[in-house]
């Protein structure tokens, strides 16, 4: 999907841009598909009887004969993936083998908590990182740049595992006491209600994601005011800001955009170390519980929407790219 | 036996209590009453008994607990657990009818007046007056009979089954409102010892998983969500006068015990299970904060299948068990936080064989053993995962000290060990909580048992009808007898190595008052019996 | 370690990947740029302890040598860990696992990748929409959460990490290699070498493969770095080969809940790790400005 702009120049691909953008979504969709059913095989695969899984160290023949009855697990694979596939169509994603509750009830306030949490780290860190990989890039060479340079490569180096537990024995534990160690939210109640426990995921994603994003803007930033168009409007007079503005940036930020939907998207996945550190009760901790219990209906769930999530993120950049960079926009 | 756990070194107290617990245990079963105490002072007698006594317990306040573990398979049942988290909902809700001390002695504190085994198969129940459930329900004959049944129905898989096996469910006869005599299948002295299991709770007519929560407990389920945590609050109405004292309690699951510490140190949480080792000085040091060490007899074996090769060799078994340096063991895994063990479980039971010689590592004499067997320079997969502390550790530790006697153990640490493999393994790892030895015998070493990792005892061994008379006798020397005849069949051809028996190492802060050190098997002395009998300073 | 999983390589637009040009002085004009210079020193060092630390380190991977978690044991460099072994020991024997691991996922993710990439770009037909719908299904899995399903799902052995690891590796390199390959494809040597009969997998190998060489160099210190970020993870979460041998991504998670007491047998594997992700970033920033500035100077010329 990302190789979309610079594949939009062959000649079969011209039809303006709402035509690209329907393409887009039958693609996206199509993607879906695919990958529905590649999540519903592979979760079929799992070896292992659930049952046991679940009951773990406690289980007895008699219990694990009960759950057995209760869950199910002998109707044909087909018959289960057009009931399973329906049933997402309708908002049902099933009931979890483990918790014996439906599975959007067992995972609605966790998304909504790993949502919040990715929203406050992308709309801090994008903005940011933009901002920095665009200066970085205008003062290249220069000390900015190489500071910029130096500092991302080391954060983008450290796992986030490290920051996180840094930042806590910084902030939290140890050296200062001034934050929550751990994000505690009640059930039914919102991670936005209680901002303090927030910052310190927050700011250990930031720290995972800006680095990358920035120089990704900068070596984007820098490609561009090389260019022949940005040189033509130095040529033509335009003052400089006005170039910066109008020619360089938004052609900068397609490549960017690009990577911020990718980056997004692998927030959501790796989200589960953050959620693990800070007692986060988000997706990434219920996907590590479902796998371990082999709570198949909860790892489709799961895997279903970071999929949709990636598609959708990875459509909204295509879109953003186009409507942004205005090279792309007259080729259509 | 020279590190019998009563005799540790260095700390009086446990040498009073060893001597306390052998004249409690010649007068049990005086005219064949076996638990019959007076209960007038019950209510408070358990409460004042604290380190902090000086302090009198004070109302209020919302006391939040972080547990290891738990996940979206935690449930709250009156008579079952599945989590770590699930033991402290349990034992906030729901009560036994008799109850374990400090001591780890059973006593009538719990919910029945008395229990006799008026014969060897036959057994009187009397609940107290006046004991409410949560709707206000009066406890009655008709409710200890539905919960024995309950557990004794298989279907409902519930932990309690196995122990209680020789309880005839249709020969439970309601005497009066309080009184229940129970005809056994077969003679059994051991059910005192499973009401006082913290997962027999009593629960009343009608009670089913899904239903409301309603025990006995202190604590009245007001939400749960699996793999995040649970709230309590106080029951108004709890038959021991006064208690209990916090308004709400809190059970938060931890998967990461990391963030649990993290949680105690930033003031997050008011106590929790399971502190790492490594963390004890940080907590230590850290002003406001305690540890609680119980001493308890937890231990984490490694289990041979005597009837899997290369285990089906009694030499490789006693070889296997002269390689574990006992100590060592207990250094590294458990950086010294419990006692060396003999490969014998059950030690607090008054009829434990601590006559036996202790075991010490000899590898030359476990080389010469393994050569014996023809199985020198022998590989061998040794299955462990992460389900309770010290599992991975332990064999680590076994599989470096085993190389010294030429024998390479691949160790597998399996994330889904007790899914698909357990009891099904030649060799390897798993843990237990402290229980006497014949209850403990019915859960783990019979083949009736439901986790018998070692599938002992071995073919044409007598160890099966040994038991059955060690149930029969009432006599508490004669049984005593029997039993040690049991223990030194499975020490000297048994597939347990059982280096250590490890204390919980538990955190709280200070302003939790009424925490004592026990023997308990549940962790911070049995969650301070259902969050009664700890207050906020 | 990093969750940011970048598909494009910076400096990779197609405008720089279009021209053909000699690997061997991409190289050799990368090797002349300090950073790369500093990153192949880093990426030398990390595996020269690797390889050198196991004959040298002082005491054996699981040698008991004092008090568990303590930071100043006599003839402990640097402290116990979690069960009294010799961390500095166990951090000289603790290379090679990580670096094969990741070394062997990597190389299957390029080859595979590289395989795949090629084959849709020559084919210039409904093959090359199928491989790159393929690609995206792929994509669409967060690298490290298919490795936890895959891993909790056959068990933490070598092979389940690699194939994980390299299967998620796969259409980030393929797509870099199409993006590279496409240009060259409608070139008029490709062209003439189909006229004269040459076959399509020679034409391929000889003629596609060496012009997408250099942009794959860049992929491939960047996949490499990201594979050793995974493994690490993976290990932090608990999944481990092998429990008990010496393996830097198993030291971080043995000795993690010790972090305060005694830092080491985290600080040594972490900085170990965070040295050489750093080297392979310079590494590929080195050849991927060289790349630039070849460029730029055959665009002048």
């Amino acid at each position: 999907m990302l190789d979309r702009p610079g594949a939009a120049t062959g000649p079969a691909r011209t039809g303006g841009i709402r035509m690209f953008i329907l393409r887009r979504i039958l693609q996206g969709l199509l993607v879906l598909v695919l990958v529905s059913i590649v999540v519903f095989a592979a979760t079929q695969a799992l070896p292992g009887d659930p049952a046991r899984a679940i009951l773990g160290r406690t289980a007895t023949p008699a219990s694990l004969a009960a759950l057995r009855e209760q869950l199910h697990l002998n109707r044909p694979v087909l018959d289960q993936y057009v009931t399973w596939a329906t049933g997402l169509l309708h908002g049902d994603a099933g009931t979890s083998l483990a918790a014996q509750e439906p599975v959007a009830k067992l995972l609605g306030d966790r998304f909504i908590n790993t949502a919040f949490l990715l929203l406050c780290s992308g709309l801090i860190s994008i903005p940011l990182s933009i901002l920095i990989g665009a200066y970085a890039a205008l003062w290249r060479d220069r000390p900015f740049d190489v500071a910029t340079s130096l500092i991302t490569l080391v954060f983008a180096a450290l796992p986030e595992f490290v920051v996180g537990v840094a930042l806590v024995v910084l902030f939290a534990t140890t050296v200062f006491h001034f934050l929550p160690a751990i994000t505690l939210i009640p059930p039914g109640g919102r991670p936005w209600e209680q901002p303090i426990a927030l910052i310190l995921p927050t700011l250990t994603l930031v720290l995972a994601v800006t680095p990358y994003v920035v120089r990704i803007m900068r070596a984007s930033m820098v490609e561009v005011l090389e260019s022949d168009y940005v040189e033509m409007a130095r040529l033509k007079g335009l003052p400089e800001r006005l170039v910066l503005r109008r020619h360089a940036l938004p052609n900068a930020l397609g490549p960017t955009f690009q990577v911020i939907a990718i980056n997004l998207a692998y927030l959501a996945g790796g989200v589960i170390v953050v959620e693990y550190i800070f007692n986060y009760a988000g997706i990434g901790g219920a996907l590590r519980d479902a796998v371990a219990n082999r709570d198949i209906p909860v790892v489709q769930a799961l895997a279903m929407s970071i999929a949709g999530l990636y598609v959708i993120l990875n459509l909204l950049a295509d879109i953003a790219t186009i409507l942004v960079t205005p090279r792309l926009r007259t080729r259509l | 036996m020279a590190d019998e756990p009563s005799s540790m070194p260095g700390d009086p107290k446990d040498t009073t209590l060893s001597r306390r617990r052998l004249l409690i245990n010649t007068g049990v079963v005086v005219g064949g009453a076996i638990l019959a105490g007076p209960l007038a002072a019950c209510g408070t007698s358990s409460s004042t008994t604290g380190p902090s006594a000086a302090a009198s317990p004070k109302r209020g306040g919302s006391f939040r607990l972080g547990v290891t573990g738990g996940g979206a398979n935690d449930i709250i049942d009156g008579q079952n657990i599945v989590t770590k988290p699930d033991q402290a909902r349990l034992v906030a809700g729901f009560e036994t009818l008799l109850e374990y001390d400090e001591d780890y002695k059973l006593q009538t504190t719990g919910l029945a007046e008395s229990v006799t085994q008026d014969a060897p198969d036959q057994w009187t129940i009397r609940v107290k007056q006046g004991i409410t459930f949560h709707d206000g329900k009066t406890l009655s004959a008709d409710d200890v009979i539905y919960s024995l049944r309950r557990i004794l129905t298989g279907s409902e898989g519930l932990f309690g089954n196995a122990g209680l096996m020789s309880v005839d469910p249709n020969n439970m006869t309601k005497m009066d409102d309080r009184t229940v005599r129970l005809k056994l299948k077969q003679a059994d002295s051991t059910i005192a010892d499973q009401l006082g299991q913290y997962y027999n709770g009593v629960v009343p007519v009608g009670y089913t998983r899904s239903g409301p929560q309603n025990g006995t407990g202190p604590y009245k389920v007001q939400s749960f969500n699996k793999g995040q945590q649970s709230v309590h609050v106080r029951n108004a109405n709890y038959w021991r006068s006064g208690q209990p004292y916090f308004d709400q309690v809190t059970v938060i699951d931890f998967p990461d015990p990391s963030a649990q510490v993290n949680a105690l140190l930033s003031g997050q949480i008011d106590a929790m299970t399971d502190i790492p080792f490594a963390q004890i000085t940080v907590v230590k040091a850290h002003g406001g904060l305690a540890v609680l060490e119980g001493n308890g007899a937890g231990w984490l074996p490694l289990c041979m299948a005597i009837d899997m090769p290369p285990f089906d060799n009694n030499d490789v078994r006693q070889a296997f068990r002269l390689i574990a340096d006992r100590n060592a063991l207990l250094q590294q895994v458990l950086s010294g936080h419990g006692r060396v063990a003999n490969d014998l479980y059950s030690p607090f039971d008054p009829a434990f064989d601590s006559s036996l010689p202790q075991r010490h590592q000899d590898i030359a004499q476990a080389k010469a053993l393994l050569k014996k067997a023809g199985r020198e320079n022998m590989v061998v997969d040794l299955h462990t995962t992460d389900g309770a502390a010290g599992m991975v550790d332990s064999a680590n530790v076994f599989a470096t000290q085993a190389a010294a006697a030429g024998v390479t153990i691949n160790v597998h640490n399996d994330p889904n060990y007790y899914g698909d493999q357990y009891l099904k393994l030649a060799f390897s790892v798993d843990f237990w909580g402290t229980r006497n030895y014949l209850p403990q015998v019915a859960n783990g070493s019979l083949p009736t048992a439901p986790y018998n990792e070692c599938h002992w005892p071995p073919k044409g061994s007598n160890y099966v009808s040994l038991y059955q008379q060690a149930l029969a006798e009432v006599d508490t020397g004669k049984r005593a007898d029997i039993i040690h005849q049991m223990q030194k069949l499975e020490y000297d051809q048994g597939g347990y190595i059982i280096p250590f028996f490890n204390n919980l190492v538990d955190a709280y802060n200070t302003k939790v008052q009424g925490f004592r050190v026990s023997k308990a098997t549940l962790n911070l002395d049995s969650f301070g019996h259902g969050f009664r009998t700890i207050w906020f300073a | 370690m990093s969750v940011v999983t970048p598909v494009v390589s910076p400096v990779l637009t197609p405008e720089v990947m279009s021209s053909r040009r000699p690997t061997g002085a991409l190289l050799r004009s990368a090797l002349g740029l300090r950073r790369t210079q500093i990153g192949f020193g880093l990426v030398l060092l990390i595996v020269a302890i690797a390889f050198i630390g196991p004959l040298v380190a002082p005491h054996g991977a699981n040698d008991f040598v004092g008090t568990p978690n303590t930071p100043s044991v006599p003839g402990a460099l640097f402290g116990t860990d979690h069960i009294g072994q010799d961390v500095w020991s166990r951090f000289l024997h603790g290379g090679l696992t990580i670096l094969a691991l990741a070394a062997a996922a990597t190389g299957l993710g390029l080859t595979l990748g590289v395989a795949v990439g090629l084959v849709a770009a020559y084919s210039r037909n409904v093959l090359d929409d199928v491989l790159m719908r393929i690609m995206d299904v792929i994509l669409a899995f967060p690298q490290i959460m298919l490795a936890l399903v895959a891993i909790a799902t056959v068990g933490p052995n070598p092979a389940t990490i690699i194939l994980a690891v390299g299967l998620t590796t796969m259409p980030r390199v393929a797509r870099v290699t199409r993006g590279a390959a496409q240009p060259v494809v409608e070139r008029d040597f490709v062209a003439a070498a189909e006229a004269i009969g040459v076959p399509r997998f020679r034409i391929l190998l000889s003629e596609i493969f060496p012009n997408v060489l250099s942009p794959l160099l860049v992929e491939g210190s960047l996949r490499l770095t990201y594979a050793i970020g995974v493994i690490a993870a993976l290990a932090f979460l608990g999944f481990t080969t092998n429990p008990g041998s010496a393996d830097w991504g198993l030291m971080i998670q043995e000795n993690y809940i010790a972090l305060t007491v005694q830092p080491w047998g985290v600080v040594l594997p972490v900085a170990a790790i965070a040295l050489l992700t750093v080297g392979t970033g310079l590494v590929g920033d080195g050849i991927a400005r060289a790349a630039a500035g070849i460029d730029r100077s055959r665009g002048a010329a």
